[in-house]
């Protein structure tokens, strides 16, 4: 195989599900390129992408805030109430003395998901005003770092499960912060699935390769 | 004009760019980032926190996950335990659930990591008919799921404590999350690059 120089190596993709070697090629707006071997999406192409991307990270992390504020569940034990938030899930873990658990949970759920939708805000701006290249780039890389350790949708289904094993024993409402959570997770997920990360990274440097030439 | 081999071409962990696999000292053009620096040691890195994480899978079902008192008295159930339970108790879709969350995939996470290890290194599996990468990736997308159990011994720890009625983790909880971390943290130190030239 034969290449121009080291940047030619942009115009290939690796498969990131079965490492098969594709070249890269100009598809039309709004739609995706398959994988011949296996089937899974290599990229898209959305000529709208730092919109998209900024005012669903926006959304997303409105929603985070609203699910945090507020009770996620409320139940009725025997003349008793009690109401779980997000936040007091990790705190009750270290009052009770589970510090691993519950510095574990406190990333997992609050601290990483909080960090991906700010880090994609600043990210995005960065990109629709065409500025910092090097943080830009710094951001990249602290945000695939982090994205395999947000759990925003595995604590959603936790939630669904520790409330059935409650089913019988207590009464159960649901709060406004859950029905913010399930919003956050669908808008984490939607992200997570349409945004590659490797679009973002040739979306920044088509802007700043514009940039340069003028 | 350069010439590079196809086999050469490698993608990188963090940024997933192509870059030519220079063997020593890979650090991604468009990153930065290393590339599995350590070449001499591939997979001892892997296989360290593997072990770590099975070590600590042991006391994570010997001890109770959940310890419920009920006017003062105290009742721990494991992992195996609670879904037992669970089954007696008719909800088999929750018992499911915690069963394939707890069990089936941490296990079949040891099982699929200690094959790839062993096979990159060793002359087994390579009549190709297992597509190594692919198994890699479900490794990958499956393995934060076995944090459900944790999380539901939060919830239900933080919402259950009244004056008679109580629910607090058990030992078995800080064991269990610290194996799924160890395994979230050896699939990550694989290096992918060992199936390609294994093959």
């Amino acid at each position: 195989m034969k290449l121009e120089n080291e940047e030619a190596l942009d115009n290939l993709i690796i498969c990131h599900e079965c490492y098969t070697l594709h070249e890269e090629v100009p598809i039309k707006d709004g739609t995706k390129a398959i994988c011949t071997k296996c089937g899974s999406i290599l990229y898209r192409y959305d000529s709208k992408l730092v919109e998209h991307g900024l005012s669903l990270s926006i959304a997303g992390l409105i929603f985070f805030i609203l699910a945090n504020m507020f009770p996620l569940v409320q139940i009725e034990i025997l003349g008793h109430e009690q109401f779980i938030t997000i936040p007091k899930t990790f705190i009750a873990l270290f009052t009770n003395g589970f510090y691993i658990v519950g510095l574990l949970c406190a990333f997992l759920i609050f601290i990483f998901p909080l960090m991906i939708f700010t880090i994609n805000i600043v990210l995005f701006t960065l990109l629709k005003l065409k500025k910092g290249k090097e943080f830009s780039k710094e951001l990249l890389v602290l945000l695939s770092h982090i994205k395999p350790w947000s759990m925003s949708d595995i604590f959603l289904i936790s939630i669904l499960v520790a409330l059935v094993k409650l089913i019988g024993y207590a009464q159960i409402h649901m709060g406004t912060s859950f029905w913010a959570l399930i919003l956050f997770v669908l808008i984490d997920l939607y992200i997570t699935k349409r945004i590659h990360i490797s679009e973002i990274w040739m979306l920044r440097k088509r802007i700043f390769l514009a940039k340069g030439m003028r | 004009m350069i010439e590079v081999n196809e086999d050469k071409l490698i993608r990188c962990p963090t940024c997933e760019a192509v870059n030519i696999d220079k063997s020593e000292e890979n650090i991604c053009r468009r990153c930065g980032s290393f590339i599995h620096k350590h070449m001499h040691f591939s997979t001892q890195k892997s296989w360290a926190y593997l072990i770590t994480a099975m070590i600590a899978y042991i006391p994570a079902n010997l001890y109770p996950m959940l310890i419920t008192s009920k006017f003062g008295v105290q009742e721990g159930s494991t992992i195996m335990g609670g879904v037992i339970l669970l089954w007696e108790h008719g909800s088999e879709p929750i018992a499911v659930v915690i069963f394939i969350a707890s069990i089936f995939i941490p296990v079949l996470k040891f099982l699929i990591l200690i094959y790839l290890l062993i096979s990159v290194k060793y002359p087994i599996g390579k009549d190709k008919k297992i597509d190594k990468h692919k198994m890699y990736y479900i490794t990958e997308a499956i393995g934060p799921w076995s944090m459900i159990d944790v999380f539901v011994v939060a919830i239900l720890a933080a919402l259950i404590h009244l004056a008679n009625v109580e629910i607090v983790a058990g030992t078995a909880a800080t064991a269990f999350a610290i194996s799924v971390f160890f395994t979230l943290l050896a699939a990550h130190a694989f290096d992918e690059r060992l199936i390609k030239e294994n093959k």
